[in-house]
C-alpha cells in the first residue's frame, strides 16, 4: 500500500465539471430527433376507484395527435419487483400515479390538449390508505396480481431474520427499551425530472431508448419482458443523468410506455416529467413504522434487538420493498450484539409506491436504533459516548449475520467525532433561556464492496490504448453524477502513466459496454475500479512484453510513468505510443487491448439471510450540534462532524462532494422533507411546499475521512456514496433530544412539533412526553 | 400559458397601453403573475410589461424631508443595498433581504408584492408597519395617495381601479425626535431561502433620547387574510421606556398582537401554530 501514488489520492474536479456547469452537457431533455413525438400520460383521478369506461374518440380526433393508447391496445406484461405493477391499467386505479391512457402528439402542447379531450368514467371507492386498514380481514384485495404467497391478502412481502438465544439475552438485561418510530415519505426530487426518447425502427424492428436508468442491463432486461422483445434489440443509451439517489433502479411505466408510443407510431417519441409530474409519480423513501425493543446488561453490553417493521408498500411492488435485506444488516451487525430477532413486512395500500433511496432504508434503520442507544444509555446512566465505543465493531469481527469485517474503522471514526466535536464538554452545555443547544451521536454501517443481490455483484471492462497514446476505458458502470468516471481515468492515468486528458471514458451504451449490474449500493468505484485494474494488468504484460522486446534488454520489470515504459533495471525508456504504434503495425500484429470481468468476492445469503453479502463494509460517525428556538420550534444545525472509515480517499474534491450533498439530504430527512398525503393524494407536488434544503441551509461540516486500506478495494478504497446520509437523521434527533430533554418519535421534527411538544410539557409539566402523545 | 405582450417604454405609453387594452394584466418581475397564469390561465390576455418604462418616479428612490418614495418598479435586491434603507428603515432591509433568493430578489418588484396582495408579502408586511401611502395613478395620468391598509383589502385584492397602476409608495420619514431606531422582520419557516412565510411580524419602534417609544408601527403577516396593522399593541408601546418593559407587560403586548391574527390551518402549519409562534416572537422584539 505504501508505493507513492501520483494522481489518485488528488483532489482532481469532475472531468466533466466544466461542460456541466456550462449547460453544454446533454441531459435527456435536450434530445432532438429527427420526426420526433411528444409523449403525456393521462393519471386517474381518483386513487381509487373502478374504470368503467374510457372513451379516447375525441383525442385521436386532434389535430397533430397520432396515437393513443390504454391497456386495450397493448400486449405487454406487467412490470416491477414482483410483476404486479401494469403499465397502463385497465378495470380499476389503485394510486394516484396510475396510467390510464397515453398521447404521442407533434408538440408536447397538443399532447396536453389530447389529454383532456379522453373522458374516462370512474366509480370513486373508498379507498384504503392505512396499512392497519389494510391488513384487516374485512380489507378488499388491492394488488389483485399477488402470487398468493402470504396469508394476508394484502401482504406484499415479509422477511424474517435472527440469531442468537432471545429469551436467554432478555433475560440477562439489565434495562430493557421499547419505542415505536414512525418514518415518512420522502423523495429524490432530483434536478432534472424524468425523461426518456424512445425510437423504434420499424424496418429492423429494433427499439433505441435514451433513458436516464441507473441499471441499463436490468433495465434492458425488465423492458423486453415488458414488451415481450429480445433484450438484445434493445438498445439503451443513457444521456447525461440529473440526479439518481436511487430513484431510477425500478424501470417505471412511463418508460415502456414512451416505447409503446414509438412502436406504435414508428417515430421517435419523447415524455418529459413537469415538476409536479416528477413530485407525484417518480419513487420515494419506505414509508415504515418501526417498532424497537433493545436491552443492556449492567456492564453496558447491548444483549438483544428485537425489530418489527411495516411497511406501507403502495399499490404495487417496487425494490422499494427488499430494503429489509439492508435494514437488518444495520440491526444484526451495527454494534455487537448477541441476539436479534427481526420481522419486516411490506403492505399494500392505496397509496404511493416507493423505490429504492439512496441508503436504502438504512437511514430509518439507523434512526430507531440510534435514539434507542440514547435511551438505553440514560436508563443505565452511562454516557453516551462510551456505550458506543464499548459495543463498537472491530476489525476482524464476524457478525452473528455472517458479516465479515476484514477492515473496520468505526472505533477510530467515533473517537474521531467524539473529541473534534467536544462532545464531552457539550452535552451538558447549559440549557437556560430562548435557544437550547444540544449534541447528538450517530453511527452507521453500509455495504462498501458492492451487494450480492443478483446473480453477479461483477462489472466488465475493456481497455484499449491507440497509436497516439491515448486510452479509451469502456466500463460496464456508468455515471449518474458520482464522478465514478473521473475516478475511472484517475486509475488509468495512476497505473499507466497516461495524463488526465488523454484517458476517455465510455460507458453509456448497452450495445457496446461491457456486463454491469449498475450503479447502487455504494458500488461503483470499488466493482468498477477493481475490474479496470484487472484489465489494466493484462494489458500492462503485453506492452511490458513489447517494450522488452523492443528496448532488447530482456527486462521484465516496468514502471509507466510521462506517457513512458521505463525499465526498472536499467532505467531506459519507450514512449507508450511508440510501444502500441509497434504492437499494432508490426509482426504479429496485435492490439492493444484488455478485457476483465471482476467479481467480488462476496457470497450470495443463505434463505436465513445469512452471509458475507459485500466485499467490504463501510463505517462512520457523526456527531452534530443543533440549535433549538424554543419560541419558533426550529432546529438550527450549527455544526456536523463526520468521520467515515472510506478504505481509502481516491479523490477528496469528489468525496466532499459526497459527504456535503449526503448530509444535506440527511437534514432534510431529520428536519424538513415529507411528502404529505391524504387520502391516496400528494398534497404538496411542488418546490413550494415540499421542503427540500437549499444551499443557503447547509451546515457547517467538518469531515475527516479514516483511512483503513481494504485489501479487497481498489487501493484500499471502499464504497462512500450512501453513508453520509445515513446517521444523519439519527445524531439530529439524538440532538434535539439532548438539547431539550424531550423524546421525538417520529421523522421529520418540524417547528410544529417541536413546539408541540415544548407546550405540551409546559401544560403538563411533565418533563418526559413523547410525540406519539401528541 | 399563452398571451400576448406590449412593452411601453414612457409613462404615457403605459397610460395609452392601458386605456387600448381591455383584457390585461401588468407584469413586473412576473414571479408571481407567471405561477399564477400556469395555474389558472386566462383566455385572450394580454401582459403589459412594466419593465421597460424609462421613468424615474417608477423606478427609482427619492429622499425628501417627507420621508422615502419609491417607484413602484423598485427591485427587492435595489433594497437589500440601499444603506439608508438599512440604517433608518431596516424592517424593509430584512423582510428584502428574506425574499425568496438572490435570483428572484433581482426582478422581484416592491409593486409585485403589494399588488400580487398576499398575506404572506414579505415586503409589504414591512411597508404595513412603516405605514407607507400608495400612489395609484390613472390613464388621465391623475394620482391619489391611498394609505397601505386601505389599499390591502383581501387576498389578492386591492384598492386599484381597472384604470390605475401603482406607480410608487412613500414611506413617511422618521420622527425628528428619534435617536435610536428598533426595526425588524421575523419571518418565520423551515428553510433559510425560497420560503414563504409561515408567519411574519414586522416592527418599526422609535425611540427618543431617553429610550421612550415614541413610534410603533408592528404588523403581521400570514395570520390573516390580510396584512394587518396591530394598532393596539402599537399604542400600547407609546410612552414606554423599551429597556425596563416588564415581563407581564411583554405578555399583554403579545397578546395584543394576537387578538390581530385569524390564521388559518393548511398543509404549512396549522393555526394553533401560527399563533403560538407569533405569541412568543411578539414578545421577543421587547427582550
Ligand atoms: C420561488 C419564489 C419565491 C418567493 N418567495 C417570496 C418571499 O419569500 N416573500 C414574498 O413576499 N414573496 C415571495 N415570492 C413572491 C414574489 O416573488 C413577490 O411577491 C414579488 O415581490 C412579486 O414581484 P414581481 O415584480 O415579480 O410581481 P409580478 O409577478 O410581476 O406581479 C404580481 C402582481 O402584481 C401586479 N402588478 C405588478 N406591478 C404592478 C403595478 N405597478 N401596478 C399594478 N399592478 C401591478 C401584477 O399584475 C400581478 O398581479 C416568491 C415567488 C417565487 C416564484
Amino acid at each position: 500500500m505504501k508505493k507513492e501514488l501520483k494522481v489518485i489520492g488528488k483532489p482532481i474536479p469532475k472531468h466533466d465539471a466544466n461542460i456541466r456547469a456550462t449547460g453544454k452537457a446533454v441531459y435527456g431533455h435536450d434530445i432532438v430527433m429527427p420526426d420526433m413525438l411528444y409523449g403525456a400520460i393521462l393519471r386517474t383521478e381518483h386513487p381509487s376507484a373502478i374504470i368503467e369506461s374510457i372513451d379516447v374518440s375525441e383525442a385521436k380526433k386532434l389535430a397533430g395527435v397520432h396515437c393513443v393508447i390504454t391497456a386495450e391496445d397493448v400486449d405487454v406484461n406487467n412490470i416491477g419487483y414482483k410483476r404486479d405493477h401494469p403499465i397502463l391499467k385497465t378495470g380499476e386505479a389503485n394510486c394516484t400515479r396510475d396510467e390510464i391512457a397515453a398521447v404521442a402528439a407533434d408538440t408536447k402542447e397538443i399532447a396536453q390538449q389530447a389529454l383532456k379531450l379522453i373522458k374516462v368514467k370512474y366509480k370513486v371507492r373508498k379507498g384504503i390508505y392505512d396499512v392497519q386498514e389494510a391488513l384487516k380481514k374485512s380489507a378488499p384485495q388491492i394488488n389483485k396480481f399477488i402470487s398468493g404467497k402470504f396469508e394476508n391478502k394484502n401482504t406484499a412481502e415479509i422477511f424474517h431474520y435472527e440469531h442468537g438465544n432471545l429469551e436467554e439475552e432478555k433475560k440477562r438485561s439489565k434495562h430493557i427499551v421499547t419505542r415505536k418510530f414512525t418514518l415518512p415519505r420522502m423523495t429524490h426530487a432530483c434536478m432534472a425530472t424524468s425523461n426518456i426518447t424512445a425510437s423504434f425502427n420499424l424496418i429492423d424492428k429494433k427499439l433505441l431508448l435514451y433513458s436516464s436508468t441507473q441499471v441499463p442491463f436490468l433495465y434492458q432486461r425488465d423492458m423486453a419482458h415488458a414488451l415481450k422483445m429480445n433484450p438484445s434489440d434493445i438498445r439503451v443509451i443513457q444521456p447525461v443523468i440529473g440526479g439518481g439517489f436511487g430513484s431510477k433502479l425500478d424501470m417505471h411505466p412511463f418508460e415502456p410506455i414512451c416505447a409503446l408510443l414509438s412502436i406504435k407510431t414508428g417515430k421517435p417519441v419523447q415524455i418529459l416529467y413537469t415538476r409536479e409530474e416528477e413530485f407525484i409519480a417518480s419513487p420515494i423513501r419506505q414509508p415504515m413504522e418501526i417498532e424497537l425493543t433493545a436491552g443492556v446488561d449492567k456492564a453496558g453490553n447491548f444483549t438483544f434487538r428485537e425489530i418489527n417493521i411495516v411497511k406501507d408498500n403502495g399499490a404495487y411492488t417496487s425494490w422499494g420493498a427488499t430494503t429489509p435485506f439492508v435494514i437488518m444488516q444495520a440491526f444484526s451487525s451495527l454494534y455487537k450484539v448477541n441476539a436479534v430477532k427481526f420481522d419486516a413486512m411490506a403492505v399494500y395500500t392505496n397509496n404511493v409506491f416507493a423505490g429504492s433511496f439512496r441508503g436504502y432504508g438504512n437511514p430509518q434503520a439507523t434512526f430507531a436504533l440510534e435514539r434507542v442507544i440514547d435511551l438505553l444509555a440514560d436508563e443505565l446512566g452511562i454516557d453516551k459516548a462510551e456505550i458506543r465505543l464499548q459495543n463498537a465493531n472491530r476489525k476482524g469481527e464476524t457478525t452473528g449475520q455472517g458479516l465479515h469485517f476484514e477492515t473496520c474503522g468505526l472505533v477510530e471514526c467515533l473517537e474521531n467525532v467524539i473529541s473534534k466535536s467536544h462532545y464531552n464538554k457539550k452535552k451538558s452545555i447549559n440549557k437556560e433561556g430562548r435557544f437550547k443547544k444540544g449534541i447528538g451521536l450517530a453511527s452507521m454501517l453500509h455495504v462498501g464492496g458492492g451487494a450480492k443481490i443478483y446473480r453477479s455483484d461483477g462489472c466488465g471492462t475493456i481497455l484499449k490504448i491507440d497509436p497516439y497514446g491515448y486510452c479509451t476505458i469502456i466500463t460496464g458502470s456508468n455515471e449518474i453524477g458520482q464522478g465514478s468516471e473521473t475516478v475511472l481515468a484517475m486509475i488509468a492515468s495512476e497505473e499507466l502513466g497516461i495524463e488526465l486528458k488523454k484517458i476517455k471514458v465510455i460507458n453509456t451504451d448497452t450495445d457496446v459496454k461491457p456486463w454491469d449490474v449498475g450503479v447502487h449500493a455504494s458500488r461503483t468505484s470499488f466493482v468498477a475500479g477493481n475490474s479496470l485494474l484487472g484489465a489494466i494488468k493484462i494489458l500492462k504484460e503485453k506492452l511490458n512484453k513489447k517494450a522488452s522486446a523492443l528496448l532488447k534488454s530482456g527486462d521484465s520489470e516496468f514502471e509507466y510513468s510521462d506517457n513512458k515504459i521505463i525499465s526498472v533495471k536499467s532505467n531506459d525508456s519507450i514512449a507508450l505510443d511508440k510501444v502500441v504504434r509497434e504492437m499494432h503495425f508490426s509482426e504479429p500484429n496485435e492490439l492493444a487491448i484488455a478485457d476483465y470481468f471482476y467479481e467480488p468476492s462476496s457470497k450470495f445469503q443463505d434463505k436465513d439471510f445469512k452471509g458475507n453479502v459485500s466485499g467490504t463494509y463501510a463505517f462512520a460517525s457523526q456527531a452534530i450540534e443543533v440549535e433549538v428556538d424554543t419560541y419558533t420550534g426550529n432546529v438550527k444545525v450549527l455544526d456536523v462532524y463526520v468521520a467515515q472509515d472510506v478504505g481509502r480517499v481516491l479523490n477528496p474534491l469528489l468525496l466532499d462532494g459526497q459527504i456535503e450533498g449526503g448530509i444535506l439530504q440527511g437534514v432534510g430527512y431529520a428536519l424538513t422533507e415529507e411528502l404529505l398525503m391524504h387520502e391516496g393524494k400528494i398534497l404538496n407536488p411542488n418546490f413550494h411546499n415540499y421542503k427540500m434544503l437549499t444551499a443557503s441551509d447547509i451546515p457547517n461540516i467538518h469531515f475527516s475521512p479514516v483511512e483503513t486500506f481494504d485489501k479487497e478495494g481498489p487501493y484500499g478504497a471502499k464504497g462512500v456514496g450512501e453513508a453520509p446520509l445515513i446517521p444523519t437523521a439519527a445524531a439530529i434527533a439524538n440532538a434535539i433530544c439532548n438539547a431539550l430533554d424531550l423524546e421525538f418519535l417520529d421523522l421529520p421534527i418540524t417547528p410544529e412539533k417541536v413546539l408541540k411538544a415544548i407546550s405540551l410539557r409546559n401544560t403538563k409539566n411533565n418533563s418526559k412526553i413523547n410525540s406519539h402523545s401528541l | 400559458m399563452e398571451f400576448n405582450i406590449v412593452n411601453p417604454k414612457t409613462k404615457s405609453e403605459l397610460l395609452g397601453a392601458i386605456r387600448k387594452e381591455n383584457h390585461f394584466r401588468f407584469g413586473a418581475g412576473c414571479t408571481d403573475l407567471l405561477m399564477e397564469l400556469k395555474k389558472k390561465p386566462e383566455k385572450d390576455l394580454t401582459v403589459i410589461n412594466l419593465s421597460f418604462v424609462k421613468d424615474p418616479l417608477f423606478t427609482g428612490i427619492k429622499k425628501s424631508a417627507k420621508g422615502l418614495r419609491f417607484g413602484a418598479m423598485f427591485t427587492a435586491h435595489k433594497i437589500v443595498v440601499n444603506e439608508e434603507i438599512k440604517n433608518k428603515y431596516h424592517v424593509l432591509h430584512e423582510a428584502a433581504f428574506n425574499l425568496a433568493s438572490t435570483q428572484i430578489r433581482q426582478v422581484a418588484t416592491l409593486g409585485g408584492n403589494l399588488c400580487t396582495a398576499s398575506p404572506s408579502g414579505d415586503m409589504a408586511c414591512a411597508l404595513v408597519a412603516l405605514q407607507a401611502e400608495c400612489e395609484l395613478m390613472n390613464t388621465s395620468g391623475k394620482s391619489r395617495m391611498v394609505p397601505i391598509n386601505d389599499f390591502l383589502i383581501g387576498v389578492r385584492k386591492t384598492a386599484l381601479k381597472k384604470n390605475e397602476v401603482l406607480f410608487g409608495v412613500a414611506v413617511p420619514a422618521n420622527k425628528k425626535t428619534t435617536t435610536n431606531i428598533h426595526s425588524g422582520f421575523i419571518k418565520i419557516g423551515t428553510r433559510r431561502s425560497m420560503e414563504c412565510s409561515v408567519v411574519s411580524l414586522s416592527y418599526h419602534v422609535q425611540l427618543d433620547k431617553n429610550g421612550i417609544i415614541i413610534q410603533a408601527g408592528i404588523a403581521i403577516g400570514a395570520s390573516a387574510p390580510t396584512i394587518r396593522f396591530a394598532e393596539s399593541a402599537c399604542e400600547f408601546l407609546i410612552g414606554k421606556k423599551l429597556k425596563t418593559i416588564s415581563q407581564e407587560e411583554k405578555e399583554r403586548f403579545a397578546d395584543k398582537v394576537l387578538s390581530y391574527a385569524s390564521p388559518i390551518t393548511d398543509i404549512r402549519a396549522t393555526a394553533w401554530y401560527r399563533k403560538e409562534v407569533l405569541y412568543n416572537i411578539s414578545k421577543s422584539i421587547l427582550e
